[in-house]
C-alpha cells in the first residue's frame, strides 16, 4: 500500500513527451522520408531554404494563436495584425536602414494596442471573441490600406539581412522562431503569471476560486498574441522584399491549423508550444511536397485541408468507443456468418 | 451593474459594426476639369452624369487604371460630374454601388466587374434602366444589347500570341517554358495560354510547358509565386522561358535562380517600372536573363470610357470593342529598349498613357 502511495506520489520523469507533441514529431518524420522518397526535389536544398522562413513565420504567428486558444479564445485579426507588421516596416523606413529600428517599435507598439483593445472587448466586455476580434480586423486593414494605398513597399536591405540571412548555414529565420518558442516556454512554465495563465486556460472557475485575475489574464493573451504577430509581420516584410497589404490572409486558417495540429485545445487548457512550432514545419513541408509532387492546386488544397481534418480528428476523435464499436461490429458480423454458413434441415 | 456593462458591451458592438460599415461605403465624387474647346469626337453635346464602379480598388494598380479614367473623362466636357465606388473586393457591396450609381441618376456606367457573373443581374438592371452600361476587362457573361450596351473585353489572346512569337524568335530550337498566372482556372491566364499555344504549338513539339497545366497558380501573390517558383527550379533542370501575366509581382522571387546558382532565364510579361530596373541591375550578372513586356493594360479603361460617354452623348462610338496591349520592351531589339526610372516609385507603370511623374503624384510619394 506504501509502495502504492509512492508510485502515486511519483513526480514522473523530468522530461515529458505530450501526445501532441509525439504526434505531430512522428508525423513530421514520416511527411519527410515520404518527401525523399515520392518527391526529392521537395528535401533539396532550394526548397528546404525557401519553406524555413516561411515555416517560422507560421510557427511564431501559431504561437500566437495558441496563447489566444489556450483560454478557450480565438483570434481572427491575424491577417490585419501581420499585414500591419508587415507594411510599417516596409512603407515607414522609405529604404533607410537608419529608420528600420523606430519602425521596429511602431509595429511592436501598436501591437500592444490592438491587443490591449481585443483584450478589452474580450476579458472585460465579454464580446464574442469572433465577432471582436473581426472586426479589428477589418480596422487593421483599413489602417494597412492607409498606410499602403495598396502599393506594395520595398523593404531596407538591413531587414532583407536579417532576416532572410544565415549564420553558420543555418537560416536566422531558425533563431528568431528558436528564440520566440523558447521565450514562451519559459514565460509559460517557469514564471509565477505564466503558470497562472496556464492554469486559467486549464480550468478557469478553479483558478476563480483560487483567486487569480481571470479576466486580466485572458485579455493578456489577446496582447501577446499581437506581439507575435507582429513579429511575424516584420519577417515576412524580410522575406518578401516588397509586401503588399494582404500578405497576413494567408496566415488565418494556418494559424489555427497548426495550434489543433499541436494538440492544443479549441476549448482551451494547456498549450502546447513545441507541438505547435513542429506542426508549422509540418504544414509547411506538407505545401512544398504538394507542390512538388506538381498536383493541381484543386489537389493541394484538398490535401491541405485532409491533414487538418486528420490532425482535428486525432485529438478529438473517442477512439477507444470506436475500437469498441469496430470489436462489437465485427463480431457481429462474424456471428451472422456462422450462422449463414450452418447446414440448414 | 449588469444592465450598465451589457449597455457598454451592446455600445461596443455598435461601434464595431459601425467602423466596419464605415469602411465599406466610400464611394466619392469627383467633377472632371474638361478643356471645353478641343473636345474628342467620341465626346458628344449631350451633358451626362458619368459613374465609374470598381470591385476592388485598393493597389497600384487600380488606382492608376482609376486616375487613367478621369483623366480620360476629364477631355470631355459634357461629362458634368463623374461618380466614383469602389467595391473593396465585396461583391454585395460592388452590386449595390452599381444600383447606387443608377438611383443617383447617372446616364453613362463604366464597370470593372471583378465578380465576374454574379454582378450581372446588377448590369442587366442598370441597362434595363436606361443607363448605358460598359462592363469591361472581366467577362461578366451575359449579351451586349440584352444585359448591357457592350463589354469591352482586354485581349489576353493577343498577349500569349506576343509572348509565343517572342518565344520562338528567340528560342527557335525549342524552349521548356513555365507559365505563371493568377487565381486556378482565371480565364485572363486561359486566353494567354490560347494565344501562345497558337504560336509555339500544345506542348507535344519543340516546345514544352513545365509546371502545372495549363498554368502554375499563383494568386498573384508574391509569397505563393516565390514558393512555386523554388519548387519548378528544383524540379527542372532547364526552364528557358517564364511566362507571366504580372511580371513585377516576380522580382522578389528570381533571386531564387541566383541562390540555387543559375541565370534568370528569359521572362515573357507585363510591365513595371520595378521589373525594367531590376533587369538593369541583373542582366550583366545573368547570361541568359532577356526581357520582353506587354503593356499592362492600365489604359483598357479609356476604351471602354470612349465607348460609355459617346453613347450616352451622341458622340462617335469608337470601332475597336476590345483592349489589345501592344509590346512595350524587348530586351533582344533596339525598337523597345527595357525602361527604368529611378526616379520614380517602383511600381509604377512606365507603359501607361499617364506619365510617371503623375502617377508618382497619384501614389502619394
Amino acid at each position: 500500500m506504501a509502495q502504492r502511495s509512492a508510485v502515486a506520489l511519483s513526480k514522473g520523469p523530468r522530461f515529458q513527451v505530450s501526445k501532441g507533441l509525439l504526434t505531430v514529431l512522428v508525423s513530421t518524420v514520416v511527411l519527410f522520408i515520404l518527401s525523399a522518397v515520392l518527391a526529392p526535389t521537395s528535401v533539396a536544398p532550394g526548397p528546404l531554404g525557401s519553406m524555413i522562413p516561411f515555416a517560422a513565420i507560421l510557427a511564431i504567428v501559431g504561437l500566437g494563436q495558441m496563447l489566444v486558444i489556450q483560454q478557450a479564445g480565438i483570434d481572427l485579426s491575424v491577417p490585419g495584425s501581420v499585414s500591419l507588421a508587415a507594411v510599417i516596416v516596409s512603407a515607414l523606413p522609405e529604404m533607410e536602414d537608419s529608420r528600420l529600428v523606430p519602425a521596429v517599435i511602431v509595429a511592436l507598439v501598436a501591437a500592444v494596442a490592438i491587443g490591449l483593445f481585443n483584450g478589452f472587448l474580450i476579458g472585460f466586455l465579454k464580446l464574442n471573441p469572433i465577432i471582436a476580434t473581426l472586426g479589428t480586423n477589418s480596422l487593421l486593414f483599413g489602417f494597412v490600406m492607409l498606410i499602403t494605398k495598396g502599393i506594395p513597399r520595398m523593404t531596407t536591405d538591413l531587414l532583407l539581412t536579417v532576416v532572410s540571412g544565415s549564420t553558420v548555414g543555418i537560416p536566422n529565420s531558425v533563431f528568431i522562431a528558436t528564440a520566440v518558442l523558447l521565450t514562451v516556454i519559459f514565460v509559460l512554465r517557469k514564471t509565477v503569471p505564466g503558470r497562472r495563465f496556464e492554469s486559467i486556460g486549464a480550468s478557469a472557475p478553479v483558478a476563480m476560486m483560487s483567486g487569480l485575475r481571470i479576466k486580466t489574464h485572458q485579455a493578456m493573451a489577446y496582447v501577446w498574441a499581437q506581439v507575435l504577430y507582429s513579429i511575424a509581420g516584420i519577417m515576412i516584410a524580410g522575406v518578401i522584399s516588397e509586401p503588399n497589404g494582404s500578405m497576413g490572409s494567408a496566415y488565418l486558417l494556418p494559424s489555427v491549423a497548426v495550434v489543433v495540429l499541436g494538440g492544443t485545445s479549441l476549448l482551451g487548457g494547456r498549450g502546447l508550444p513545441t507541438a505547435t512550432v513542429v506542426a508549422a514545419v509540418f504544414l509547411s513541408q506538407l505545401d512544398q511536397f504538394v507542390l512538388a509532387l506538381g498536383v493541381n492546386f484543386a489537389v493541394r488544397t484538398l490535401v491541405q485541408a485532409a491533414a487538418l481534418a486528420i490532425g482535428v480528428a486525432i485529438y478529438t476523435v473517442d477512439w477507444s468507443r470506436v475500437r469498441s464499436f469496430l470489436r462489437k461490429f465485427l463480431s457481429t458480423t462474424r456471428r451472422g456468418e456462422h450462422q449463414t454458413s450452418l447446414p440448414t434441415a | 451593474m449588469i444592465r450598465r456593462r451589457n449597455v457598454v458591451a451592446a455600445l461596443s458592438a455598435a461601434a464595431i459594426a459601425a467602423l466596419l460599415l464605415a469602411g465599406c461605403t466610400s464611394a466619392t465624387d469627383s467633377g472632371p476639369d474638361a478643356a471645353a474647346g478641343d473636345r474628342p469626337d467620341w465626346c458628344g453635346p449631350t451633358e451626362i452624369t458619368m459613374g465609374l464602379t470598381d470591385g476592388f480598388g485598393g493597389n497600384n494598380w487600380r488606382l492608376v487604371t482609376t486616375a487613367s479614367a478621369q483623366d480620360e473623362i476629364a477631355k470631355c466636357s459634357s461629362v458634368t460630374e463623374l461618380l466614383y465606388a469602389d467595391g473593396q473586393g465585396d461583391t454585395t457591396k460592388a452590386i449595390s454601388d452599381i444600383n447606387a450609381m443608377v438611383a443617383k441618376g447617372v446616364k453613362a456606367l463604366v464597370v470593372f466587374p471583378d465578380a465576374g457573373p454574379a454582378i450581372l443581374p446588377a448590369l442587366r438592371d442598370a441597362y434595363a434602366a436606361g443607363v448605358v452600361t460598359v462592363p469591361y476587362r472581366v467577362d461578366a457573361g451575359g449579351v451586349a444589347g440584352e444585359d448591357f450596351n457592350l463589354w469591352v473585353g482586354g485581349d489576353f489572346v493577343t498577349d500569349g500570341k506576343n509572348w509565343g512569337e517572342w518565344t520562338k524568335a528567340n528560342f527557335p530550337d525549342g524552349a521548356n517554358i513555365l507559365f505563371l498566372s493568377g487565381p486556378a482556372g482565371n480565364s485572363q491566364g486561359v486566353d494567354e495560354r490560347t494565344g501562345f499555344e497558337s504560336v509555339l504549338g500544345d506542348g507535344t513539339g519543340i516546345y514544352k510547358y513545365i509546371g502545372e497545366q495549363p498554368f502554375e497558380v499563383t494568386n498573384w501573390d508574391a509569397a505563393l509565386t516565390q514558393k512555386v517558383l523554388t519548387a519548378a527550379i528544383a524540379k527542372y533542370d532547364q526552364i528557358d522561358v517564364i511566362m507571366s501575366d504580372f511580371g513585377p509581382v516576380m522580382v522578389s522571387s528570381l533571386g531564387e535562380f541566383t541562390k540555387s546558382g543559375r541565370s534568370i532565364p528569359a521572362l515573357a510579361t507585363s510591365d513595371g517600372n520595378i521589373l525594367g530596373c531590376f533587369y538593369e541591375d541583373n542582366v550583366d550578372a545573368n547570361a541568359d536573363f532577356k526581357l520582353m513586356t506587354v503593356a499592362t493594360g492600365n489604359d483598357h479603361v479609356r476604351l471602354a470610357v470612349q465607348h460609355a460617354v459617346a453613347l450616352a452623348t451622341g458622340g462617335v462610338v469608337p470601332t475597336a470593342t476590345s483592349f489589345a496591349g501592344p509590346v512595350f520592351e524587348d530586351s533582344t531589339s533596339t525598337d523597345k529598349p527595357v525602361q527604368c526610372n529611378r526616379d520614380i516609385d517602383p511600381w509604377t507603370f512606365l507603359s501607361a498613357q499617364l506619365s510617371g511623374e503623375d502617377q508618382q503624384a497619384l501614389l502619394g510619394q
